[in-house]
């Protein structure tokens, strides 16, 4: 099995957090954590362990998935600002 | 790509005002609207004044705390998302100052007359008219005649003072310094999933049910006057208090009510300062976090990583 820590400059929580979350999804990923070895230094250390597969790839694909997942509500939040929009408008 | 089980959230909005915002965000997880909600308050870039002359100065204030105070000003923000750092300005050779990267204020008052005179930021004349200081106006119609359009307030000066002074705003996140935060608040909660046990309930009387309804401190559950039935009136006022659970073992019992907040479903409430309409504000925090994600994307699997590293650089990324 393979196992990799990433090092991220200049990032925090926001990121690590989320990119957590969505490496346990994986059925691929044994174990998956984050952690901000000090909060003075904005650093984020990732630890993937997976069943095979490479620890670079699978965190790739977590990270296309955070992106589709960014387009997903980007695009149903302005749907939902028009559908919101013109049903304001309807009673007039 | 193996298939991942994440599934793809969904958004209904409640309402939909310039600076309010408020939707319910479904279908994902806790860890990723805190993300949104981070990535709102630190990370959504505004123009705030950053770098202030000043050229005469006679008020009560001195001049670090005026331009203190004018840092705090929101501007409004709407182009801040095109705009280029100062930093990263090939335009002005490193000024900072050039009309590409930076929007030029200037402020001249004297009081001339006995009263107090105010300075405001309506007296903070901009080189772009699409960057001013937002204006302070509620949108309540009965107060709108009594304060006529006042701005905020800077300082006040008496007869005889003056202030004349310039002032560049830059583009920046409130990670640098709170006064570039586009947001007033952001805040999300759980949605509340309340069941009442029927059964339990028939066996409290009239009284005990009105003693147990006003327990709880914010207005969740109401007696309907019709069927003498407690019903719930309002869930999200809950507030995860367990003022109501703990009334019911109190009075004896326990299980009368089941509460607690749906995993996967959360509130959200937005209210900018008006530097950035909220629904922009929230879509500018996608497209942020979509860059920083595109970010790491591209510095994955990068040649340099190996000359920098050699075989622990090959090792780290989880190859051989």
């Amino acid at each position: 099995s393979h196992s990799s820590t990433f090092c991220f400059n200049g990032e925090d929580h926001t990121l690590g957090n989320s990119l957590r979350f969505l490496l346990n999804k994986d059925p691929r990923v044994v174990f998956c954590g984050y952690s901000v070895p000090h909060p003075s230094e904005n650093k984020v250390n990732v630890r993937v362990q997976t069943t095979g597969a490479p620890g670079k790839e699978v965190f790739k694909d977590a990270l296309l998935d955070m992106v589709a997942i960014c387009e997903h509500v980007s695009t149903t939040m302005d749907s939902a600002v028009g559908r919101f929009k013109a049903n304001e408008q309807r009673p007039e | 790509m193996e298939a991942s089980y994440q599934r793809f959230p969904t958004v209904r909005i409640r309402d939909l005002k310039d600076d309010f915002l408020k939707f319910e965000l479904r279908d994902t997880d806790a860890s990723i609207a805190n993300a949104l909600r981070r990535v709102i308050i630190a990370e959504v870039p505004t123009l705030a004044i950053d770098l202030v002359e000043i050229e005469a100065n006679s008020s009560v204030l001195n001049d670090e705390f005026i331009a203190h105070r004018l840092g705090l000003i929101p501007l409004t923000s709407d182009k801040a998302m095109e705009m280029r750092y100062s930093r990263d300005c090939d335009e002005c050779d490193g000024d900072g100052r050039c009309d590409y990267c930076s929007i030029e204020f200037t402020l001249s008052v004297k009081c001339t007359s006995e009263e107090t005179l105010d300075v405001t930021s309506h007296d903070l004349q901009s080189s772009d008219s699409q960057v001013v200081p937002v204006d302070s106006i509620g949108h309540d119609p009965d107060i709108e005649n009594f304060n006529q359009k006042k701005g905020i307030l800077i300082v006040k000066l008496r007869k005889g003072q003056e202030l004349k002074l310039r002032a560049i705003a830059r583009k920046g996140i409130a990670k640098d310094h709170a006064k570039w935060s586009p947001a007033a608040t952001v805040t999300f909660q759980y949605e509340p999933d309340i069941h009442i046990n029927e059964n339990l309930m028939e066996t409290l009387s009239l009284e005990e049910k009105r003693e147990w309804v006003d327990s709880s401190p914010t207005k969740v559950f109401e007696i309907n006057p019709e069927t003498q039935q407690v019903e719930v009136v309002d869930p999200e006022a809950y507030t995860y208090d367990d003022e109501v659970i703990k009334k019911a073992e109190a009075m004896g019992k326990p299980g009368l009510v089941e509460i607690y907040g749906k995993e996967d479903s959360f509130i959200f409430t937005v209210e900018s300062t008006g530097a950035i309409k909220a629904a922009q504000m929230f879509l500018n925090a996608i497209e942020i976090l979509r860059s920083k994600l595109d970010a790491v994307k591209l510095n994955f699997g990068s040649d340099e990583a190996d000359e920098q590293f050699g075989d622990l650089g090959a090792h780290m990324r989880g190859g051989f």
